[in-house]
């Protein structure tokens, strides 16, 4: 009786654990390290954009002078 | 009953894995730990349902896993080495057909954990190992607690789910990984995810943890009380009121007296007196032999070269004759004496070879585990501030482990070897963590260097 008691309550446990992590992405995906590679990208975007923007502004001066 | 039961639970992980293959992974764990195959007595016994398990974990690991930030570290090395050392002394041992017997677990015990930091990728999923490792040792733990609890202990008296005293479903080893998993489970009720941590978890936590100590009193296990003691000694480091703290432990442990039973304190009083208990006489005994014996083979025997041992040795006797107590010596034969020990079982089978390269992992563990708790400690962001407490749980139960191995012949321990791969997931996520982290700065100090560059520029061209 004791050893059915511990194996339902164990084994009940570990299902609603093991269901309750399908349901996260964050098992593939660590959210800590995908958000500071994600900030990264962001920074690198804005970097670009921002190096094309002074370009296209000199180009322009240029053209003007 | 029970094995439609345990093949509907099997069934139904397998279905779960089909959206997220890592689960298979998680019940190998399970599968490898309680051995329902074991448990069960009808249609369970004719499924290889471990080996199902581990195609599914490693074909669904290899074929759908993303293996993002999955590398080998300088431990799984050290396995793979042990391993490859064990396949040759198992080709050239003293006794190949039961070299060849032990060979065939180890090997499956040891690339699984050669295998598992691969898996090991995000906080949920070294999170999801340690959960089920915890909630599967529960169920042997909360069954063997509850027996002591209404009586049914003793030594080589309590029946586990397994009653052929090998695995974790021997006392002392039960007794070891019990205690040495304690921190573990405390974690989950700062630090768990899973299920929510409320009072449920925390009384849940608190009972589970009551069990692991009534282990080494069930079971009778003098390796699980060593255990206890050191498990006192090193959570002195993480609280706060010390003096509190083992005032509080040696309370616990006078009213616990008067409830134990006779036979435990018997029992006990041989870790005093080794020379009058055969048990601990021969360990000594067989320790003295293997020393002997790799000075002559300095690469080892293969699995099970105790075998070869034979050795006489005193052991005092009383009796009692009306109101006298006579204590006469002895002398008593024994052959085939197993090690007790895992360090001379390492050295006995795997020579000083084999026995260095198992230092070298376990130390390396504690270190590395030294290092991430030093390196994340006081930490307060909700995503950094659960790894130096993991870190130092996994170090504690390394200890624990290593001093338990000391006694017994454990080296090879399925479980302890999950939580070697549980440590080196938890380095190398904490590795890449850092590396992302450093990434990030050095191009943010690149790009910050080129802006001023940029400013600097333009007013020396204007000046131009």
């Amino acid at each position: 009786m004791i050893d059915y008691f511990a194996l339902a309550l164990g084994h009940g446990l570990l299902a609603i654990g093991l269901l309750r992590m399908v349901w996260r992405d964050s098992l593939d995906v660590d959210p800590a390290i995908f958000d500071l590679q994600q900030n990264e990208r962001d920074r690198r975007k804005s970097v670009l954009a921002e190096r094309k923007r002074r370009a296209s502004a000199e180009a322009q001066e240029e053209g003007e002078c | 009953m029970l094995d439609l039961a345990f093949l509907a639970f099997i069934g139904f992980v397998l279905l779960l894995g089909l959206r997220r293959p890592y689960l298979w992974v998680l019940l190998y764990v399970y599968i490898d730990i309680i051995a329902p195959q074991r448990i069960g007595y009808s249609i369970i016994t004719s499924i290889p349902v471990s080996f199902i398990a581990f195609g599914a974990a490693f074909g669904g690991w290899l074929l759908l896993d993303r293996k993002e930030g999955a590398r080998i570290s300088l431990r799984q090395v050290l396995m793979i080495a042990l391993l490859v050392y064990c396949w040759w002394t198992t080709g050239n041992a003293d006794f190949p057909v039961e070299a060849q017997t032990k060979w065939e677990w180890v090997w499956k015990a040891l690339l699984f954990a050669i295998f598992l930091p691969f898996t090991l990728t995000t906080r949920l999923r070294l999170e999801g190992l340690a959960l089920t490792m915890t909630l599967a040792i529960a169920m042997i733990v909360i069954s063997t607690g509850l027996k002591t609890v209404l009586g049914g202990g003793g030594y080589e008296n309590l029946k586990f789910f397994v009653t052929d005293n090998s695995g974790i479903y021997e006392s002392s080893t039960l007794a070891t990984v019990a205690i040495g998993l304690t921190p573990l489970i405390w974690w989950f009720t700062r630090f768990g995810t899973i299920f929510k941590r409320d009072w449920r978890v925390k009384l849940f936590a608190a009972a589970l943890i009551f069990s692991c100590l009534l282990i080494p009193i069930g079971t009778e296990a003098r390796t699980g009380l060593v255990c206890i003691a050191v498990l006192g000694v090193l959570l002195l480091r993480y609280v706060k009121q010390r003096i509190l703290f083992v005032m509080a432990a040696g309370a616990l442990g006078v009213v616990a007296l008067p409830f134990l039973p006779q036979s435990y304190y018997d029992r006990m009083a041989t870790l005093a007196q080794p020379g009058g208990d055969e048990s601990a006489s021969t360990r000594v005994a067989v320790w003295g032999w293997t020393l002997d014996y790799v000075a002559e083979k300095p690469f080892g025997g293969g699995f099970d070269a105790f075998r070869g041992n034979s050795f006489t040795y005193e052991l005092p006797v009383s009796e009692e004759v009306g109101n006298t107590t006579s204590v006469e010596f002895r002398d008593v034969v024994d052959e085939g004496r197993a090690y007790h020990s895992a360090i001379f079982e390492l050295l006995g089978e795997q020579g000083w070879p084999g026995l260095m390269i198992w230092l070298w992992l376990q130390g390396l563990g504690v270190w590395q585990m030294e290092r991430v708790s030093r390196r994340w400690k006081d930490r307060t962001e909700e995503n950094e501030a659960w790894i130096a407490p993991l870190a130092g749980a996994l170090q504690i139960a390394s200890v624990i482990y290593i001093v338990g191995a000391m006694f017994q012949g454990i080296g090879y321990q399925p479980v302890m070897l999950m939580i070697i791969g549980l440590q080196i997931g938890l380095y190398s996520y904490c590795n890449r963590f850092e590396s992302t982290q450093r990434k990030i700065a050095t191009a943010m100090r690149k790009s910050a260097g080129n802006m001023r560059n940029q400013e600097n520029v333009v007013p020396d061209a204007v000046t131009a």
